[in-house]
């Protein structure tokens, strides 16, 4: 076990090396690029033995990557923003033949207008394809997240892709301290892969081909109650992961709380900024406000036990969005009300940092104390310096 | 729910397929007298849907496919197979 001042970026490629994956499908794209440029000097200098696939598109990176897997090659691949769209229809099918594949997510705006900054849209909106999705708030988490993501994914009670998502810059290009587990360990901890059925000449199989409507409908089933089913397996794998290999954090829990256990008020976030607001509700418990924070570590499974213990007997639940649902504020908002809105009588919803707006711990703190006086709106567009009106224009008649 | 009772797959294993059976439309079928057959698989080779199957050196027909077509018939060298009407 060494420690180690890298990047999330650096981070990820190596768990990848680490987890010893046979095959990566790859395709630069802003702010994931380091990732495989990272994989791609390894292998160079022969420190790993993965087929490193170039491909021309994130469309066929995921494709490449997927037929790997059948294969029965334990595979990964990264991406962001306009690539995970672009892989959108690969993701389906990966999910739909429930096959095990980790990807991961260096999150940014998604366009137009051309965006290159942090932000959760892109991930979020992945959210309906059968995927499972965590999402990491360090480095450290997000190497250990990628560990864990391909023991997750290959278990026999799973056998579906994960998705691993990490603040674009903040996370992926910030170095800081990571302490990186040792091979042995890895190797204790990931038993070679297994998976469901692989191509093979001597069994050949018919994969993803036409299904009748019942059947389909079976399947879909088959694959929600596998992401219901994940939860208990996270928790148990996750207990394995602590002992085995983590000496910092704990990943016993789908969710992680900080000072919530007696507070009357709660904020709710995921990502990155989970840092900046533990910061700011120390400023607050100091002046005797009792504050505390849940950080959804899992989007799917979404754990309704663990959300509703953490989250019972609070006056007012405030949901920090880093992404937006048109129309209903954030994704996370419109879950967790979903969730507790028979058990909690105010659920507030703030949306911010949308395509890289920086938000402050001092933002954070005077956001806080807003919500604790009393946010009229349902979802508060948050900006943190003064902007200008929005432009209005007449459409011009076009002769 | 016991373990992995929930786990279904999409795959499938190479069949005949559920889409091509005939159903209940069919008004000739082809019926092969056995006396006559001498087992040369012309009818086999001419098949537009593979429903003629050779077994023990003559052939039988798969009806739950067979469209009736009479191509099987038309091609017989020794005219062992007969249209026979179903309505």
């Amino acid at each position: 076990m060494i420690r180690k001042i890298i990047s999330g970026n650096e981070a990820v490629a190596l768990a990848v090396k680490l987890a010893r994956v046979g095959v990566t499908g790859i395709y630069p794209i802003t702010p994931q690029t380091t990732i495989i440029e990272k994989l791609a000097e390894m292998k160079a200098s022969g420190e790993i033995n993965t087929e490193i696939v170039r491909v021309e598109s994130e469309h066929s990176a995921m494709a490449a990557t997927f037929g790997a897997a059948l294969a029965g090659i334990r595979s990964f691949t990264a991406t962001a923003s306009q690539g995970l769209l672009y892989m959108h229809e690969m993701i389906w099918w990966v999910a739909g033949s429930r096959t095990p594949v980790v990807m991961v997510v260096g999150t940014r705006a998604v366009g137009a207008p051309w965006n290159i900054w942090n932000e959760h849209t892109d991930f979020t909106s992945e959210r309906d394809s059968g995927w499972l999705m965590a999402f990491a708030s360090n480095p450290q988490e997000a190497l250990d997240l990628t560990l864990q993501a391909f023991r997750i994914s290959e278990d026999e009670r799973v056998f579906l892709p994960m998705m691993v998502g990490m603040d674009g810059f903040i996370l992926s290009h910030t170095k800081t301290n990571v302490i990186i587990p040792d091979q042995e360990d890895v190797d204790e901890y990931l038993p070679p892969r297994r998976q469901p059925y692989v191509i093979d000449p001597e069994d050949p199989v018919g994969m993803g081909n036409i299904f009748p409507p019942e059947e389909y409908m079976k399947l879909r089933q088959s694959i929600d109650l596998s992401i219901k089913n994940s939860e208990d397996v996270i928790r148990e794998l996750g207990m394995e992961y602590n002992k085995k290999l983590n000496v910092l954090g704990d990943y016993s829990t789908l969710n992680v709380t900080y000072k919530l256990d007696d507070a009357d008020y709660a904020v709710v976030v995921m990502g990155a900024w989970a840092g900046d607001t533990m910061e700011a509700i120390d400023k607050l418990r100091e002046r005797g406000v009792k504050i505390g924070m849940l950080r959804i570590r899992y989007l799917r499974p979404w754990s309704e036990k663990e959300i509703r213990d953490a989250l019972k007997d609070k006056k007012a639940v405030l949901v920090l969005d880093r992404s937006i649902s048109m129309g209903r504020g954030g994704p996370l908002y419109v879950e967790i009300k979903s969730t507790i809105s028979d058990i909690v009588p105010s659920i507030k919803g703030v949306v911010s940092g949308l395509g890289g707006v920086s938000v402050s711990k001092s933002d954070l703190l005077y956001l806080f104390e807003k919500f604790l006086q009393g946010i009229r709106e349902d979802v508060l567009w948050y900006y943190p310096k003064e902007v200008g009106k929005i432009e209005l224009r007449t459409p011009r008649d076009i002769e | 729910m016991s373990l992995l009772e929930y786990q279904y797959f999409p795959v499938t294993r190479p069949g005949k397929g559920a889409g091509g059976k005939t159903g209940s439309w069919r008004v000739f079928k082809p019926v092969v007298n056995y006396n006559k057959c001498i087992g040369c698989k012309a009818c086999f080779m001419f098949c537009p849907e593979s429903t003629i199957i050779p077994s023990d050196g003559k052939v039988r027909v798969d009806y739950e496919y067979c469209k009736g077509c009479g191509v099987c018939a038309n091609v017989c060298p020794v005219k062992a197979i007969e249209m026979v009407s179903e309505t």
